[in-house]
């Protein structure tokens, strides 16, 4: 997934001025950024919670426009906020199948619409397994869990139908340190079935603990891509406040 | 059993509970409770309460209320009613303007409480008002009468073993039965629940909102019309006046049958308890010869009594 020249305002606020942006394949980007960096905008245009005024988005090479969040779900790029989107009193299979609900074959399913709980339960039960998301039961309710399994909950749908990218809005902001770390691992696992994943967020430890890549955000423009293995967490902090030209650095810690 | 499932279980068998300790308390204090006869009055007492509440538990299951439901219910009749008599339309054709304006009004709240964004509890009262002065005045406060024969055939009986039911009731439970599977069973029945449990994560998943609210408010008047119909079959009469306990009736009972005002959580079956818990109420201390003051006094307690465990349960669920 690329972007090129992507442009934003707000009136006379240009949240985005001409930013790039690269995913690669399997890959962990994390997007870092000051507030007003333009990092929440260039996620949202991503993600098709807003259009930019000006540029491109590429999905494989090919331009794509996304006018609303669902377009983009339909090119295959799913969304994780931060705020444990579940619905609580729903079981696990339920909210994994929020709003793409499988029906029975035949008349039942297409005149009488009836769901299809054994299918679903069984492919949630396969698919948590999956991913090593230690819960036992799929038809708890989501509100019995801690935050860090409901947001496996929210990152284990976001995997199970995201074809092309799996973006996580500070998925472990509202989390305690050991969900946190739950968390970031299962990030990790999305990662290793294949998918790319596309980090945001503010605290550095798990930026550097997960990242392949940091993409640097800094007054709506991309300031650098790091290498997080060439180069220290306060060079990092640097750069993003612009303490630090991007310049300055040694080539290795570019990526 | 998990303990949680077994308090979910209680929280479902609570209702029931209770009924059968109404019940239990009525068929103690006057012996002809539990007769075949007067269970039949109470199924037939409960049905037009029954079918509004069908209505009334779709909306509060998103997080709603309908103020306006029994004074929807009573235009419904007057309408219907009125086409009939006055204006001499075939019975299924004057049933059908009935049920219309009652679904108007219920396009007209979920259009208020979708687009304009604004509370269910201001619309409906407003529209509670509304369908009151409208009814008053096209019926002149004055009682349709000399309804036709077959606008009251669903209040008419056949024989079960001795005893009279009415197919009103009938209607009623296969009214029950579909929105149970519709709730239960289908993608929309789950996306009510899920807009009333989290409605922004519910339009993050792409699921139309607005469109499951909207639906929720035109089948809520919907039902409302076909409870029009069954309160004519069973009074004979097109009533301006009628609704007036039904309003509040309804909403105790779907309180009572463990649906949570804060949306999300809860059974229509429920509903059809809680409705029975009210009817056994009334029925039973109008056995017991106690006026109908009293009656509207119990129901005032119960709902409190309903919502306050609704308040409880949930406070213990968030700490």
């Amino acid at each position: 997934m690329q972007a090129r020249g992507l442009v934003k305002r707000y009136g006379h606020v240009t949240a985005l001025d001409g930013a790039d942006f690269e995913l690669r394949a399997g890959e962990i980007l994390a997007v870092i950024g000051d507030n007003g960096a333009g990092k929440s905008s260039l996620i949202k245009a991503l993600s098709g919670a807003v259009v930019p005024d000006e540029g491109e988005i590429l999905l494989d090479g090919q331009p794509v426009r996304f006018r609303s969040p669902m377009d983009a779900r339909r090119a295959g790029i799913e969304t994780v906020y931060q705020d444990l989107a579940v619905a609580p009193a729903m079981t696990i299979a339920e909210n994994l199948f929020l709003g793409r609900e499988l029906r029975r074959p035949g008349v039942l399913g297409q005149l009488f619409r009836m769901l299809d709980k054994p299918r679903m339960l069984e492919q949630s039960i396969a698919h948590m397994r999956d991913l090593q998301i230690g819960i036992r039961s799929m038809t708890q309710a989501v509100e019995t869990l801690s935050g860090g399994q409901r947001q496996g909950v929210a990152v284990a749908r976001s995997a199970a139908f995201a074809r092309h990218v799996v973006i996580m809005d500070e998925p472990t902001a509202a989390l305690g340190v050991k969900e946190g770390t739950m968390v970031l691992e299962l990030i990790r696992r999305v990662r290793d079935r294949g998918l790319p994943v596309v980090l945001i967020s503010h605290n550095m430890p798990h930026v550097f603990e997960v990242a392949d890549r940091i993409h640097v955000a800094r007054l709506g423009k991309r300031a650098a891509v790091l290498n997080p293995k060439n180069i220290s967490m306060s060079d990092t902090v640097a750069v993003m406040t612009g303490a630090m030209s991007p310049e300055s650095l040694p080539a290795h810690a570019l990526a | 059993m998990r303990v949680k499932e077994r308090r979910a279980l209680l929280g479902a068998l609570g209702p029931v509970i209770a009924l059968l300790l109404a019940g239990a308390f009525f068929a103690m204090r006057s012996d002809r409770f539990l007769t075949g006869d007067n269970l039949s009055l109470v199924l037939q007492q409960v049905m037009v309460v029954g079918v509004i509440a069908i209505g009334q538990t779709l909306v509060i299951l998103t997080a709603g209320v309908d103020l306006s439901c029994g004074m929807v219910m009573a235009l419904g009749g007057i309408v219907m009613t009125k086409a009939a008599v006055d204006h001499q339309l075939p019975v299924p054709l004057a049933i059908a303007c009935g049920v219309g304006v009652t679904t108007l009004f219920g396009l007209v709240n979920g259009w208020l409480v979708t687009r304009i964004k604004l509370p269910p509890f201001i619309v409906t009262l407003g529209t509670l008002n509304i369908a009151f002065a409208i009814t008053q005045l096209y019926s002149s406060a004055q009682t349709v009468t000399d309804v036709p024969e077959s606008m009251t055939a669903l209040g008419t009986t056949f024989q079960v073993g001795g005893t009279a039911v009415a197919y009103g009731t009938v209607l009623m439970l296969a009214l029950y039965a579909l929105a149970a599977f519709a709730l239960r069973e289908t993608p929309s029945g789950r996306h009510v629940y899920a807009v009333g449990n989290n409605p922004e994560a519910t339009r993050l998943t792409g699921i139309a909102t607005h469109r499951v609210l909207l639906g929720v408010y035109v089948l809520a008047g919907v039902s409302y019309g076909i409870a029009a119909l069954l309160s004519v079959a069973r009074t004979g009469v097109g009533d301006p006046n009628a609704g007036q306990t039904e309003n509040l009736d309804a909403i105790t009972a779907v309180v009572l049958g463990g649906t949570s005002l804060f949306g999300g959580r809860g059974q229509v079956l429920g509903s059809l308890v809680g409705a029975l818990i009210v009817g056994v109420f009334r029925n039973g201390l109008t056995l017991m010869g106690v006026s109908s003051v009293y009656q509207v006094l119990v129901t005032g307690i119960l709902v409190i009594l309903a919502v306050a465990t609704d308040q409880l349960s949930r406070g213990g669920r968030a700490a």
